[in-house]
């Protein structure tokens, strides 16, 4: 059995070696490491807003280094008709004067009180910071939890689809049904070659982005988490993949699963928009277990309990479709 | 070696694919089994090879109820050539042998290189991709795999299929060695030339029943009227003459200056099948 493992490991291997599967992931790597530390952690740290004082008397001592002083109002004018986010601030009448393009009450509000508490910085209260997180390692796991999650359940399921998709086309797993071998290891060499790629792309993703400390004190429970949801997302590939015609109608079935079930989720976990119904949707609860293992928040047994039903019973719908597909008529 | 008995399948409540066969293939014989699309050879062929479930009746291989018999010990015993060649078209013929052949014990394996150069396969392509192959090629490459085991029973589907006719020569060659080497071999097809000059015994297969079967010369025997048809030259003229078979006992009754040729009127064994099915095997 050992043996016969062995050989259909190597097998599947080669199969993602020469679609260039594991090329794509080094590319997927490189690709994700540049956003996080090139362009995102960059971007998080910039001001919301851009502040413009006009100030002809040089009232605002206090101000914050991040208002920028225009000379005329003819001038800020300009520079907010460039910048229509931006929020200037007119000083010259003595009394302060915001001016702005409007748009959201809320997020005018917003902008008016963080551009007023620029001249007077020492004003700010300090709040009481909860966890141990700074924001640049917050914003690193965020983002780092987000890309995981991405390629696990896009990429790396499109990735296994296209492997059986092959095989398919190619009739040989028909020739599998003939061998002296257990049937179930067909399906578990894939998963095993999956899962070890999908752990190693978490480790090194995790590591690079969130760092070697940080990163490798997350790691284990990160690899568990990517664990559940590499298995998910590798078993519902293949369900895909054996009960699906073609290509064509999987990619449908990828739309679905990438724009319906996906983007809720996102939503629900990294904005203030909550939907009731979020709760019974599956993708959050794996989503949440990951973001919990980043920022290291306990899990609850039960979630545990519901993945492995999960995996267990996607394995056994699976299964039947792959004895299905090695007994049908050419 | 195969003992069928009032066999029985549905693929669906209203969609009986076999109405009960009987028919037994003795050890080291080569059994062809003929019939049209549809027919029920291939439900037949992989109920056989265990890859379907849920038959009636009883199927016997190896002495053993098939229903018990398809671990491990049961796949080892058996090869399959399949209608098409089914193989990894991104590895050489050479990596798929050595895969599909590591999943048998080491002695039990024919040597990948020797089969190859058995079944004349051009050395140059022997380390290419097989989506490189033609359909002949492949077609070699899917003999090798059935028989890299060195099987004690042969499933063949279709065995020439794509091949030239120096190619589908080879391959009976190679049918008759295996036989006699005391390999079984169950043949599925539609090539009557195959059946004729390949198989011991033949079963026609209809609608899921089993119309006749025989061995392919008392089939075409029992069918024959018996005729002759003699081309000869008389006075200087080519003259045609259909005399039937046992007025030949008594020598040439007619007058003729030299006989050209003597060809007996017997049937083919695709005549026959209409006879027995009223239908063409295409």
């Amino acid at each position: 059995m050992r043996k016969s493992f062995l050989a259909l490991f190597k097998k599947d291997c080669r199969m993602l070696a020469s679609g260039k599967f594991f090329l794509m992931a080094i590319g997927f790597l490189a690709l994700y490491t540049a956003y996080v530390n090139l362009g995102y952690i960059r971007f998080m740290q910039m001001p919301p807003y851009n502040v413009y004082l006009y100030d002809p008397a040089g009232t605002q001592t206090e101000r914050s280094s991040l208002v920028q002083t225009v000379p005329s109002m003819k001038a800020m004018d300009t520079a907010l008709l460039a910048d229509a986010n931006g929020v200037g601030l007119d000083a010259s009448a003595g009394d302060v004067r915001v001016v702005i393009y409007t748009g959201a009450k809320h997020v005018d509000r917003h902008r008016t009180d963080y551009a007023l508490s620029l001249l007077h910085p020492s004003d700010s209260r300090a709040p009481a910071v909860l966890g141990r997180n700074t924001p640049k390692q917050k914003a690193r796991k965020e983002i780092t939890c987000e890309l995981l999650f991405f390629e696990l359940a896009a990429v790396g399921f499109l990735g296994i689809a296209a492997v059986l998709f092959k095989e398919k086309g190619m009739g040989v797993i028909r020739v599998h049904a003939i061998l002296p071998l257990q049937r179930n290891l067909f399906l578990l060499s894939k998963l095993a070659v999956f899962l070890l790629s999908d752990l190693i792309f978490a480790a090194l993703l995790t590591l690079l982005n969130v760092g070697l400390e940080d990163g490798g004190a997350v790691l284990p429970a990160v690899l568990i988490q990517t664990a559940i949801l590499s298995l998910m997302m590798a078993l519902v590939g293949l369900l895909c993949a054996l009960l699906l015609k073609d290509f064509r109608q999987f990619t449908l079935a990828y739309l679905i699963i990438a724009v319906f079930a996906a983007t809720p989720v996102f939503l629900s976990a990294n904005t203030s928009v909550k939907f009731d119904w979020i709760g019974y949707h599956p993708f959050y609860h794996v989503y949440m277990g990951l973001k919990n293992a980043y920022f290291e928040t306990a899990i609850s047994p039960i979630y545990y309990v519901g993945s492995t039903a999960a995996i267990a019973f996607l394995f056994l719908a699976v299964q039947f479709a792959f004895r299905r597909e090695i007994g049908k008529e050419v | 070696m195969i003992e069928v008995k009032n066999l029985t399948f549905s693929y669906s409540k209203d969609k009986q694919a076999l109405h009960g066969l009987d028919f037994t293939v003795k050890d080291g014989e080569i059994f062809g089994f003929l019939g049209p699309n549809g027919s029920g050879k291939s439900t037949t062929q992989k109920i056989l090879t265990g890859i379907l479930k849920g038959h009636g009746g009883k199927v016997i291989l190896f002495g053993q109820d098939i229903s018990a018999a398809h671990g491990r010990e049961f796949y080892q015993k058996i090869g399959v050539l399949f209608e098409f060649p089914y193989l990894y078209a991104n590895l050489s013929a050479v990596d798929n042998l050595n895969y599909f052949a590591s999943f048998y014990p080491r002695k039990q394996r024919q040597d990948v290189g020797e089969l190859l150069e058995m079944l004349e396969f051009k050395p140059d392509f022997l380390k290419k991709p097989v989506s490189s192959y033609s359909k002949g090629m492949r077609q070699r490459v899917s003999m090798a795999r059935a028989l890299v085991s060195d099987p004690r029973l042969l499933f063949l589907d279709e065995p020439t299929s794509g091949l030239d006719p120096s190619g589908a020569v080879l391959f009976r060659k190679i049918i008759e060695q295996e036989r006699k080497k005391g390999t079984t071999v169950f043949v599925t097809t539609h090539n009557m030339l195959d059946a004729d000059l390949l198989c011991d015994r033949v079963a026609f297969i209809s609608n899921g029943d089993l119309a006749a079967l025989d061995t392919p010369k008392r089939l075409k025997e029992k069918h024959s009227d018996r005729r002759v048809v003699i081309d000869y030259l008389y006075q200087g003229q080519r003259k045609t003459k259909t005399i039937e078979t046992p007025e030949l006992e008594a020598g040439i009754s007619f007058a003729h200056d030299e006989i050209v040729s003597i060809h007996s009127q017997e049937p083919t064994l695709e005549d026959i099948f209409i006879q027995y099915t009223g239908r063409g095997l295409s």
